[in-house]
C-alpha cells in the first residue's frame, strides 16, 4: 500500500512540476511576457479607464447619482 | 476602443462587465456568505480558546470544548471554513472578469460550495467529539476530507474552462496567482493527507510532511489568491497601472519557486537532520525576493493616492492588507532563522505572528475583494459607511492589539525561558495579563465581523430599487429610504 502511495505522490509531483515548465515555454511563445506596459493597462477599459476612481465609502462619492427603479 | 482598452481576442466580443457580474452572483454569495459564518464560528472559538489560557476553569466541565479540540476547530474552521470559501468566491469572481466570460456551472459551483460546507461542518464536529487525527492543520477525520477536496476540482475545472474560454488576449499577473493555486493546492492536499492520515511515511518524516502542508497551506493557497486580489483592486481602485509589471512577474515566480522549501523551520530544533531545518531557512530567507517586489509594486502604486484612503473602504482593506503582508512576511523570513528561535520558538510569539498574516493580510484584502464585488454582483449598495468604517477600525486595532500583545509576551517568555533560574510558574504568571490582552483583542476582531454581517445581510436582501452605479451612492439615512420607497411599490402592487 505504502509503495502505490509513493509513486502516485511521486506521479503527481512529477506531472505538477512538468506543468509549470509546460505553462512557462507556453506563455513565452504566446507572448505574455511582451509588450509588458500593456499588460498593466489590460484591467482599465473605457467604461473605468485610467485615472477614473471606481470605489467610495456609500453617499460619499463626489458625483451623486439617482436610484433607478429595476422591476 | 481606447489604447487602453482590452484587446480582444479573435474567438469573440468580451462578455460586459455586468454580464460576468450577474453571472457570478449566487456563486459567488454563496462562497462569501459561508466564509462569513465561519469567520464568526472561527472566532468563537478561538475567543473560547484564548479565554482557558488565563481562565482555565471557563467551560470547564464540558469535554468537547476543552482546548485541545476547541483549538483545532478555531484553525481548521479559520482556514478551511474562512479562508477556503473567501479565497474561492474570489478566485471565481476575480477569473471571471479578467478573463471576461461568464462563470461557468453555476449549479455544479454551488452544489461544491454546499458539499465543502458540509465537509467543515462534519469534520468540526468531529474534532468536537474527539476524533481528530492529531496531524496539525489536517485534525478534520478522514470522512470529512474528501468533502472538501471534490467540491475543490470543480472549482479547478471552471477556472480552467474560464482561462481556456477567455475573451481577453493578455494573462494579467493576478491570474498567474489564480492559475497556480488550482494547480497547487490540491496537490498539496492530497500528498500531505497520503503523507500523513494515510501512513505513507511515519516518525519524523511525517513531520516533515506535516510542516510542509501547514506552511504551504498559507502560502500556496491563501497568500497568493490575497496578492492576486492586491494587484487588481489597488490599481483598479486607484485608476493607476500598477508601478512595475516586470516586478510582479518576478514576484510570481519567485514565489512559486521559493516558498515551497520554507515549511521546516516551524521543526528547528526537533530531532531531524540539520540540512532539512536549513533548506527551510535558506527558503525563508529567499523568500525576501517575492516580498520585497510585490512590496514595492503595492506600495509604489499607492504613492500619490493615499489620499484616497480616506474615501475607499476597498482601499482600505487592501491597503491595509498589502502593508501587513511586507510587514508579516518579513518578520517570518527572520523568524526562520535559528539565533531568532533560541528565543521565540515555541513562545506566544508564533502565534502573533500567524494572526498578524492571517488577520491582517488575508482576511482584509477578502474584505477588500468583498466591499468592492458585492455591490457590483447584487446591484445593492452597503447599507451603511459606519458600520464599514466599524469594521475596519476593529480589523485593524484588534490585530495590531493581538500580534502586539503576543510578540512581546513571546519575546519575554523565550528570555526567561531560556534562563533556568526563573522558575517556570513565574513565566506563566507573567504571560496572564498578554493573554488576557489577547481575549479583549478577540472580541474587537469580532465586533467587527458582527457589524459587516450585519451590512453583508442588508446587501444580499432581494430590493425592487437597485442602484445605478455601485458604491457611488448612499447613506444609512437614504438605506432607509430605499426602504420606504420599497415597501410603498409593495403597497401599491397589492
Amino acid at each position: 500500500m505504502m509503495f502505490y502511495v509513493f509513486i502516485f505522490i511521486w506521479a503527481f509531483a512529477l506531472i505538477a512540476g512538468v506543468t509549470m515548465v509546460w505553462l512557462l515555454a507556453w506563455a513565452i511563445k504566446q507572448g505574455e511576457f511582451k509588450n509588458l506596459r500593456q499588460g498593466a493597462r489590460s484591467i482599465f477599459d473605457d467604461e473605468e479607464p485610467v485615472g477614473m476612481v471606481t470605489d467610495y465609502f456609500p453617499g460619499e462619492a463626489p458625483l451623486m447619482k439617482q436610484l433607478e427603479v429595476q422591476r | 476602443m481606447s489604447d487602453t482598452a482590452l484587446e480582444l481576442n479573435p474567438q469573440g466580443e468580451a462578455v460586459s462587465r455586468i454580464e460576468v457580474d450577474q453571472s457570478a452572483e449566487w456563486v459567488v454569495t454563496i462562497y462569501w456568505a459561508s466564509s462569513l459564518f465561519w469567520l464568526l464560528m472561527a472566532t468563537l472559538a478561538g475567543l473560547i480558546s484564548s479565554a482557558k489560557l488565563h481562565s482555565p476553569d471557563f467551560l470547564g466541565g464540558m469535554e468537547w470544548l476543552t482546548f485541545g479540540r476547541i483549538r483545532p476547530v478555531h484553525w481548521d474552521t479559520a482556514i478551511y471554513g474562512f479562508g477556503g470559501t473567501a479565497a474561492s468566491g474570489t478566485l471565481l469572481w476575480l477569473q471571471a472578469r479578467l478573463c471576461q466570460t461568464r462563470i461557468p456551472f453555476p449549479k455544479l459551483l454551488i452544489a461544491g460550495g454546499i458539499i465543502f460546507n458540509v465537509g467543515v461542518l462534519l469534520g468540526s464536529i468531529g474534532v468536537l467529539m474527539g476524533q481528530s487525527t492529531g496531524v496539525e492543520t489536517l485534525e478534520f477525520p478522514l470522512y470529512a476530507m474528501p468533502l472538501l477536496v471534490i467540491p475543490y476540482v470543480f472549482i479547478v475545472i471552471a477556472n480552467f474552462r474560464m482561462y481556456f474560454t477567455r475573451r481577453s488576449s493578455h494573462t494579467y499577473v493576478s491570474q498567474w496567482y489564480l492559475m497556480a493555486v488550482t494547480i497547487w493546492f490540491p496537490i498539496l492536499v492530497v500528498a500531505a493527507e497520503a503523507s500523513t492520515n494515510l501512513g505513507a511515511v511515519d516518525g519524523v518524516a511525517q513531520a516533515v510532511a506535516n510542516w510542509w502542508y501547514g506552511h504551504n497551506v498559507v502560502g500556496l493557497f491563501a497568500t497568493p489568491t490575497a496578492i492576486a486580489a492586491a494587484y487588481y483592486l489597488i490599481p483598479k481602485v486607484i485608476g493607476k497601472p500598477i508601478h512595475s509589471y516586470h516586478l510582479s512577474l518576478l514576484g510570481f515566480w519567485s514565489n512559486a519557486i521559493f516558498y515551497n522549501w520554507a515549511g521546516t523551520h516551524h521543526l528547528t530544533g526537533g530531532p531531524l537532520p540539520a540540512w532539512t531545518i536549513t533548506v527551510g531557512v535558506v527558503g525563508s530567507m529567499m523568500m525576501f525576493i517575492p516580498v520585497i517586489t510585490i512590496g514595492i509594486n503595492h506600495h509604489m502604486t499607492m504613492l500619490g493616492s493615499f489620499h484616497l484612503l480616506k474615501t475607499s473602504p476597498t482601499l482600505r482593506f487592501a491597503v491595509m492588507g498589502s502593508m501587513v503582508y511586507t510587514l508579516a512576511s518579513f518578520q517570518g523570513s527572520l523568524e526562520s532563522l535559528r539565533s531568532h528561535q533560541e528565543i521565540t520558538h515555541f513562545t506566544h510569539y508564533t502565534i502573533g505572528h500567524v494572526h498578524f498574516g492571517m488577520y491582517g493580510f488575508f482576511a482584509p484584502l477578502m474584505f477588500a475583494m468583498m466591499y468592492y464585488a458585492m455591490p457590483r454582483l447584487t446591484g445593492n449598495e452597503w447599507s451603511s459607511a459606519r458600520l464599514i468604517r466599524i469594521h475596519f477600525w476593529c480589523t485593524l486595532f484588534g490585530t495590531a492589539l493581538y500580534a502586539g500583545a503576543m510578540c512581546w509576551a513571546g519575546i519575554r517568555q523565550g528570555q526567561m525561558m531560556n534562563d533556568p533560574a526563573i522558575p517556570f510558574l513565574n513565566i506563566v504568571a507573567f504571560t496572564k495579563p498578554y493573554l488576557w490582552l489577547r481575549t479583549i483583542a478577540g472580541l474587537i476582531l469580532f465586533s467587527g465581523t458582527i457589524a459587516f454581517l450585519i451590512n453583508f445581510i442588508r446587501i444580499v436582501q432581494p430590493h425592487k430599487l437597485r442602484f445605478v452605479t455601485p458604491t457611488l451612492l448612499n447613506t444609512e439615512r437614504d438605506y432607509k429610504m430605499l426602504l420606504k420607497k420599497e415597501s410603498e411599490l409593495k403597497h401599491n402592487d397589492k
